[in-house]
């Protein structure tokens, strides 16, 4: 983002300097055949005008062979471009909208009398203010500056090579070409992850100390159980009325409250990628959003959490405490790629991740699973985790519409999904319209530990 | 987001990407208006008047044929449709043929001829820049300069033909014409 290009007063100074700035690649040459035609109609002039014998007919032709000339001269100029990019703000919060300012100067000897640069906006961000584009005309040294706006969303952003379409004056001839500068823009934008409330975890835990009120008596608040006396135990878990009714020792066992360690698995395969609508928020993000929130809630109960992601690109942070490890978990969910906001596009191998998924897992970690359930894959690999062991709740958000009637199968199928999961004794809980805590809220209040 | 990655976005597009992944060509990305651009639209109509109005002094039923020429511009323009254009440009073409074998003036004709070449090459030109660029982005200088050349290109024809013409076809028509005629045929030839 340094402004490495900044048009020098005299001109071609520095040619190592401005090849080393942009890199440029030609991607295609094409005749554009817009003139394609216009041969035939000159020479139709010229042989009306001799037979009806009427010069203005020739005259007309011959200007039409000027334009068959005009079109044939010329190759598309090389697009000879220093171009660079800054964006306004390097770290913006999601929603911001970042200004990006594209120069680019003409480093060439010969003019552009026709070219039309497109900038390579990062997949994940939307342009709001303003086309990326520009259409212009450069003569050598000169410099065209366009600015847009780009709403920042979660993740990681790099540019990608800006495209360049240059003509021959007639525009017979057309040349495509990527113009790369070294160092193109980059945004990271991660999102502070608010605590969302108390979230259930299912009964399996570790040994250390914590929230998770467990099966296992020792020392407490609530109740669990009694047992006889034995030697070392502190007097003041003695049930002393049962000595004063009966005359023995007794000591009460109270629920020991242990630490949990989860694993949060955000579904980010290629088929998670799904909105209700177009321009809606993807199963992925509000995956990632509530992970968020269920991370921060987590790590403040005093649980080791980790993240996974379920996907073609590998991530894994294992489960850990601290703020240490809070810092690392918010900078996996905001810009690890395999949670980036546009699927990668690589194979995804179940068998293949769910081993290595498996090795990697904790013994006692349970797992929150985050997916739109809207193939039946995700609902067979939580099974899987679930019977391996790994008590697994289901978090889902809901991206099926309502709209037409294959919409309305997808939510059918869906709902059929969870239904399946819940009678298998896996926990779900499926949140739309209202909010993550709200839905977590409502449904944990029906459950049983 | 990314509801749009359909394959094959680009049937021209012959590259293929060391990942093997069809990567959505950038300047088909739907964030722009990609109606041509104002500028562009203005051009080819007053263009395309201009050589109506030349045509009909010269002959009525030409300067008619090149009225509907213009509508066919307009409806390009309107529907983005290259083929509008061409179908627009070859009624033009006719209209001057039909004016010129009725024995309209030579300078009108020429004055026809060169306006409805820019008033296609400035839709076609909006229409392409419209495709790749958009209307609501910077275009002005593009189109203005891509006009201003084909009108330059056509003027500097009219400029060689006409001084020619009068050099030497006042006297001695039949000559003229062979002499433009064997002219005409080399230059086209040249180009091949």
């Amino acid at each position: 983002m340094s402004e490495t290009g900044d048009p020098a007063p005299n001109e071609g100074p520095a040619e190592g300097a401005d090849a080393a700035t942009t890199e440029r690649r030609v991607r295609r040459e094409i005749e554009t055949g817009r003139w394609d035609g216009v041969r035939g109609a000159a020479l139709a002039l010229v042989g009306v005008g001799i037979v009806a014998r009427r010069p203005g007919l020739v005259l007309l032709g011959a200007v039409g062979v000027g334009y068959v000339l005009y079109a044939g001269v010329g190759e598309a100029p090389a697009a000879t471009l220093d171009v660079t990019r800054t964006a306004s703000d390097a770290t913006p919060e999601p929603g911001d909208e970042v200004t990006v300012t594209v120069r680019a100067r003409n480093v060439g000897d010969a003019p552009l009398p026709d070219l039309r640069l497109v900038d390579g906006v990062p997949p994940g961000l939307e342009v709001v203010d303003g086309p990326a584009r520009v259409a212009t005309a450069l003569r050598p040294g000169a410099t065209v500056a366009f600015e847009y706006a780009a709403r920042a969303s979660r993740g990681e952003h790099e540019w990608e090579a800006a495209t360049a379409i240059t003509r021959n004056p007639s525009g017979s001839r057309e040349r495509t070409t990527a113009v790369d500068p070294v160092d193109p823009a980059r945004i990271v934008c991660t999102p502070d992850l608010a605590a969302g409330g108390d979230l259930p975890l299912r009964g399996l835990t570790t040994r250390s100390h914590g929230r998770m009120p467990t099966d296992v008596g020792g020392a407490g608040v609530e109740f669990h159980a009694t047992r006889e006396y034995r030697r070392g135990d502190p007097l003041k878990r003695v049930d002393w009325n049962r000595r004063a009714r009966t005359g023995e020792l007794a000591t009460v066992e109270l629920r020991e409250e242990r630490a949990a360690t989860v694993v949060l698995l955000v579904d980010a395969r290629e088929t998670a990628y799904a909105a209700s609508d177009p321009a809606a928020e993807t199963a992925v993000e509000a995956s990632v959003g509530a992970a968020g929130q269920a991370f921060r809630a987590l790590l403040d109960g005093g649980d080791r959490v980790g993240i996974a992601a379920l996907g073609p690109v590998d991530c894994w942070l294992a489960p850990g405490a601290g703020t240490a490890h809070a810092a690392r978990g918010r900078e996996t969910l905001a810009t690890d790629p395999a949670l980036a906001p546009t699927p990668s596009g690589d194979r995804f191998y179940r068998s293949l991740w769910l081993r290595r998924f498996r090795r990697r897992l904790p013994a006692d970690a349970q797992v929150l699973f985050f997916t739109p359930l809207i193939d039946d894959a995700a609902a067979s690999i939580a099974r899987r985790i679930d019977a391996h062991g790994h008590l697994v709740t289901v978090l889902s958000p809901d991206v099926t519409a309502s709209g037409t009637t294959g919409e309305r199968l997808v939510g059918l199928e869906r709902r059929e999904r969870l239904r399946d999961l819940r009678s298998t004794g896996v926990r779900a809980i499926e949140w739309g319209e209202e909010s993550f805590p709200v839905a977590v809220a409502r449904a944990t209040s029906r459950w049983s530990r | 987001m990314s509801a749009d990655r359909s394959p094959g976005t680009d049937g021209a597009d012959a590259e293929t990407s060391a990942e093997g992944d069809e990567v959505i060509d950038p300047v088909d990305r739907p964030e722009r208006d990609a109606r041509p651009p104002a500028l562009a639209v203005v051009v080819s109509l007053v263009a395309a008047a201009i050589a109506s109005l030349a045509t009909f002094l010269a002959a009525p039923l030409g300067g008619a044929l090149l009225a509907v020429a213009t509508v066919a511009f307009v409806a390009g323009s309107v529907r983005r449709s290259h083929r509008f254009l061409s179908w627009g440009a070859g009624l033009g073409v006719v209209g001057l043929a039909v004016a010129g074998y009725r024995g309209g003036g030579v300078e009108p004709l020429l004055v026809g001829g060169v306006a409805l070449a820019v008033a296609w090459d400035a839709a076609d030109h909006g229409l392409s820049v419209g495709e790749q660029v958009g209307r609501d982005a910077r275009t002005r200088r593009n189109v203005a300069v891509h006009a201003g050349t084909t009108l330059l290109a056509g003027a500097l024809s009219v400029g060689v033909v006409y001084g020619v013409y009068l050099a030497a076809a006042g006297s001695q028509p039949v000559a003229a014409l062979a002499l433009l005629l064997f002219g005409a045929v080399v230059l086209a030839s040249a180009l091949r």
